[in-house]
């Protein structure tokens, strides 16, 4: 599989203002803090990032109705453009872009894969570090 | 005593004879030994056993004399065997060893004699070996019920 | 393209600038290299990856390990630089260098070297022996070690300084260049030096040139060549000299073997030897035999027969032998067949049998009889016989074996320039007989069984008239085959004619625990004897000696076998045994041999020797060896030797002392040191011994 020579490999990176849709199966919400859980086809959207899983756990900011934080279980798919990951679990804090996916993580960017136990995505400027155990292909010379 | 025919009816190795076969010799000691084997165990019309060797021999001068001259060779000989059955099961494996002379003092001629005749007087000795041994270690696996003697054709 | 496998602890990835940091136990696998590291950033712009040590970087088959503090390459690993680097080549040699440089996945260059396959101990430093270069570069492919401005270094102490030094790699078998040099000084040469070169021509042809000088005037040139072909190979072999030991200017001798596999079970093998004077072998330590036997046949052998066809010429190099008057080329073709013998049953046996033996000397009369071999100098023999055998064996209900067994021969021959015995000569002779055998057997659970033997023989000869003088027959030996021979003579010219009983009994027994035994006693009782069997032989007189043979081996290594013909008053007429032991760290072989002398065997003393030959390992590395060889007659040793061989992780060592007190008109006593040093790690095929422990 010929490398994209465009794409860099900067991770997933996107602006994190952007909207964020979620639809699921069923919807309830936690009057006592204010949160809501989503469960059954879960999917998020914002921009060219889609995130599915079965259970969401969504909080939001005191004040205003803006989501602070996105808590997916039960086996999560991350995919934007060319690259997707997938892991047991991940939690997305909006404003700080951090995105940090645990438990057999896979990343799959083109023809190279990561594996690892834990890996932590800054969404703002697409650095990550995957941790636990790492293993990775890559193909020298290759572009 | 203890001691009972080998080849009697009813013995321990009386299906020995006429059943074993040598492997085919590839150098003419080979061909002394397998000679020897088929003229003490018969010639395999029912073949129950296969007998592989490795034959290795060496020769050594012995009585050297003051003025440098060899009076004699001692023809070390030493054959590893293995017996197996007609499923290719590893029933015995052995190595018997022994030497023969021969003198170096006559003419040429005469000593050119006597080295072929040590030679086939050599498989012959660890041939009559092998088949003693053959009969001993297979009537002590049929003594341990390891395997069933085969009975004779006779 | 092929994908690169990476294994870490923690990968950072950062976007923009297009680089993967791999920190803790990280370790990369591609086409067969594995670079070890703590931490490697790969820079997927310039396709780099900057290392940080201790890393190390191992080659598919592990014959190539680089070990440095921290490196640069390219992602495929085969280009870069490595820093304060140490390669060792098939656990063997160390090259250790400020900084070492990947060029092409296959060259290794290096500067201020410092290149030992010794044990390097922190305690002392200083390798036994060094090689220090301005510059070494390694070539994986060609494995080859390519030293500039080299300086050989033992101890620390520089010992000689090469501007060019090229070795070969330990896994390099085949690669023209000079072999290790040896040391060999003797009371008759003086103290020389042989410096031997190989020259590779091709993957199937190589020659070794080794000259070889000594300080007494000798000078020596060793040749070997050898070359495969498809269906066999050759070995020649020779030497030319010129030294001032003897009046001949030019000495030398010559080896040449092989042998090939033809078409439908044939084969073709030749061992050809020859040498300008009776001395030169011994002098040179080329070969200690005094009679030299070329042979050229062409045979096959199958299940049921061979055929051979053989060309023998002889060179003595006893001074008392004169060359002319000895049988110099032997033609003889053998065809031989085994078959069974349908409705008659039982194996017969058809051999056909051509031989022909020529003197150079032409004269007809035997100048030094009586005291001669009897025979004329110039006799010429040539013969024709057919020999046909059958044995058919019964086997009764009680176990008794009962063989019937004949052979009848018929043989013309010719004899030439013989006074005495000119003209033609045929026979024909037959002999059968009756062998009765018992073998009886016991065997116990526990593994130990016994086989109990009587054989009996009569055998009945008819009478050889034919007057045929009897000179390859002379040499008869009395042993547990010949026992049962229908004709003892190991010849054609005579044949057993006396009717005889041969009586004999063994006893086996196996033990594969404890010792194994086989003993065997045999005798030959005659009515009248016609065949005059020499003295030495035991089996002279109306009854023969009585033989003894006994054979042990323990399960622990120790292995004897001796046989003893021993006359009617109880006096040895022959008597020999080989002995030898192999336990833990002793290795011994001895043999002894006890024979009363026999005018028709042309040995006119009773022959008594002992010899032993020993090894010692005293540790792992050092191994001392000891020989020697006692003649009663002459009252003192006629060879003894003694010799050490040190072999450690580096450097193998081999010493030799041997003194040889044979003397006679031609050969005088020598006194033979040998030394010879090699380096392991250069060259494959040397075992390097256990590595030496720091302290």
């Amino acid at each position: 599989a010929a490398q994209e020579a465009s794409i860099s490999f900067g991770l997933l990176s996107q602006d994190t203002s952007l909207p964020v849709n979620i639809k699921a199966d069923s919807f309830s919400v936690n009057n006592a803090d204010g949160s809501a859980q989503f469960s059954g086809n879960v999917l998020v959207g914002q921009g060219p990032m889609r995130l599915a899983t079965s259970e969401l756990r969504v909080e939001y900011a005191p004040d205003s109705r803006a989501i602070r934080k996105l808590i997916a279980t039960g086996g999560v798919t991350l995919a934007s453009g060319k690259d997707a990951a997938e892991s047991h679990e991940a939690d997305y804090t909006i404003d700080s872009g951090l995105v940090v996916m645990k438990g057999d993580v896979l990343l799959s960017q083109g023809p190279s894969v990561l594996s690892g136990d834990k890996l932590t995505i800054n969404l703002k400027n697409g650095s990550g570090v995957m941790s636990g155990g790492v293993s990775t292909t890559f193909v020298p010379g290759g572009n | 005593c203890g001691f009972a025919p080998a080849y009697e009816k009813g013995g321990l190795t009386e299906g020995l004879f006429g059943t074993v076969r040598a492997a085919d010799p590839d150098s003419k000691e080979a061909f002394a030994y397998v000679q020897r084997i088929e003229e003490r165990l018969g010639r395999p019309e029912r073949r129950l056993y296969d007998l592989d060797y490795t034959i290795t021999t060496n020769s050594i001068g012995v009585g050297i004399t003051s003025d440098n001259r060899t009076t004699r060779y001692n023809l070390e000989g030493r054959i590893s065997y293995t017996l197996r059955n007609a499923a290719g099961e590893h029933l015995v494996t052995g190595t018997v060893q022994s030497f023969t002379a021969f003198s170096a003092t006559g003419s040429t001629v005469a000593m050119l004699a006597a080295e072929e005749d040590a030679r086939v007087r050599l498989m012959r000795i660890l041939a009559d070996q092998t088949v003693s041994r053959l009969m001993a270690e297979l009537a002590v696996l049929y003594k341990q019920g390891r395997i069933t003697a085969p009975v004779s054709a006779r | 393209q092929e994908q690169a496998a990476m294994v870490t602890d923690e990968l950072q990835v950062t976007s923009g600038d297009d680089r993967l940091v791999a920190q803790g136990h990280v370790e990369i696998l591609y086409q067969g290299y594995r670079l070890t590291a703590t931490s490697v950033t790969y820079d997927r712009s310039d396709d780099s990856l900057v290392i940080a040590g201790p890393l190390s970087l191992t080659s598919a088959d592990g014959s190539t390990v680089i070990l440095a503090s921290q490196a640069e390459l390219s992602a495929d690993m085969t280009q870069g630089i490595l820093t304060s680097a140490r390669i060792v080549l098939d656990q063997q040699l160390q090259m250790a260098a400020g900084s070492l440089s990947r060029i092409g996945g296959r060259y290794s260059a290096m500067n201020n070297v410092v290149a030992s396959s010794c044990q390097i101990c922190a305690a002392h430093p200083t390798p036994l022996w060094e090689i220090r270069a301005r510059r070494v570069i390694h070539d994986e492919a060609a494995q080859m070690i390519w030293f500039d401005q080299a300086q050989f270094r033992i101890g620390g102490v520089p010992v000689f300084y090469i501007p060019r030094l090229r070795l070969p790699d330990a896994k390099q078998s085949r690669v023209s260049g000079f072999l290790a040099p040896s040391m060999r000084s003797t009371s008759l040469l003086g103290t020389g030096l042989k410096l031997p070169y190989f020259l590779t021509l091709g993957d199937d042809r190589d020659l070794t040139i080794t000259p070889y000088l000594s300080t007494k005037r000798s000078q020596t040139v060793e040749l070997r060549y050898r070359q495969a072909f498809r269906t066999g190979a050759i070995e020649l072999e020779g030497a030319l000299t010129s030294d001032d030991l003897t009046d001949h200017s030019r000495r030398g001798w010559f080896r040449g073997r092989g042998s090939f596999e033809l078409p439908d079970d044939f084969r073709l093998a030749f061992n050809v030897i020859a040498t300008s004077d009776n001395a030169y072998l011994l002098d040179y330590g080329y070969s200690d035999r005094d009679r030299l036997d070329s042979r050229v046949e062409l045979s096959r052998v199958r299940r049921n027969g061979f055929f051979s066809l053989r060309l023998v010429s002889f060179q003595s190099l006893r001074d008392e032998d004169d060359n002319d008057t000895l049988p110099s080329l032997v033609t003889d073709m053998t065809f031989h067949r085994r078959f069974s013998l349908g409705p008659l049953g039982g194996m017969g046996g058809l051999r056909i049998q051509t031989h022909s033996h020529l003197r150079t000397s032409a004269s007809p009369l035997d100048p030094d009889a009586p005291l001669g071999d009897g025979i004329s100098d110039g006799r010429d023999v040539s013969r024709l016989s057919a020999r046909v055998d059958w044995r058919r064996s019964f086997i009764s209900d009680l176990g008794l074996e009962t063989t019937l067994l004949g052979e009848a021969q018929f043989d013309v021959y010719r004899l030439h320039q013989d006074a005495a015995f000119e003209g033609s000569y045929t026979r024909a002779t037959a002999a059968a007989g009756v062998e009765l055998r018992w073998p009886l057997l016991k065997a116990s659970s526990n593994g130990v069984a016994h086989v109990l033997e009587p054989v009996i023989q009569i055998v009945g000869a008819l009478d050889d008239k034919s007057g045929i003088p009897n000179e390859d027959s002379v040499l008869v030996e009395f042993d547990e085959a010949s026992l049962w021979n229908l004709d003892r003579f190991p010849g054609a010219d005579a044949i057993e004619q006396s009717s005889r009983a041969n009586i004999g009994l063994s006893w086996t027994r196996y033990d594969p625990a404890g010792w194994s035994s086989i003993l065997t006693i045999g005798k030959v009782l005659r009515k009248h004897d016609r065949d005059g069997f020499g003295l030495a032989s035991g089996l002279g007189g109306l009854n023969s000696d009585w033989l003894a043979a006994a054979s042990f081996n323990f399960a622990s290594g120790f292995t004897a076998t001796t046989r003893a013909v021993i006359g009617e008053d109880l006096e040895l007429t022959k008597g020999e045994m080989r002995l030898s032991l192999s336990q833990g760290r002793l290795f011994l072989a001895s043999s002894a041999l006890w024979a009363v002398a026999d005018p028709s065997e042309n040995r006119y003393q009773d022959s008594r020797e002992l010899t032993f030959d020993a090894a010692w390992k005293v540790n792992p590395s050092l191994t001392t060896k000891a020989e020697g060889r006692y003649d009663f007659d002459g009252k003192r040793g006629t060879i003894a030797g003694l010799g050490i061989e040190y072999r450690n992780e580096c450097v193998v060592v081999d010493l030799s002392l041997s003194r040889r007190l044979t003397t006679s008109d031609s050969v005088n006593p020598t006194t033979n040191f040998g030394l010879s040093v090699d380096l392991i790690g250069f060259g494959n095929g040397k075992t390097a011994g256990p590595a030496r422990r720091c302290y």
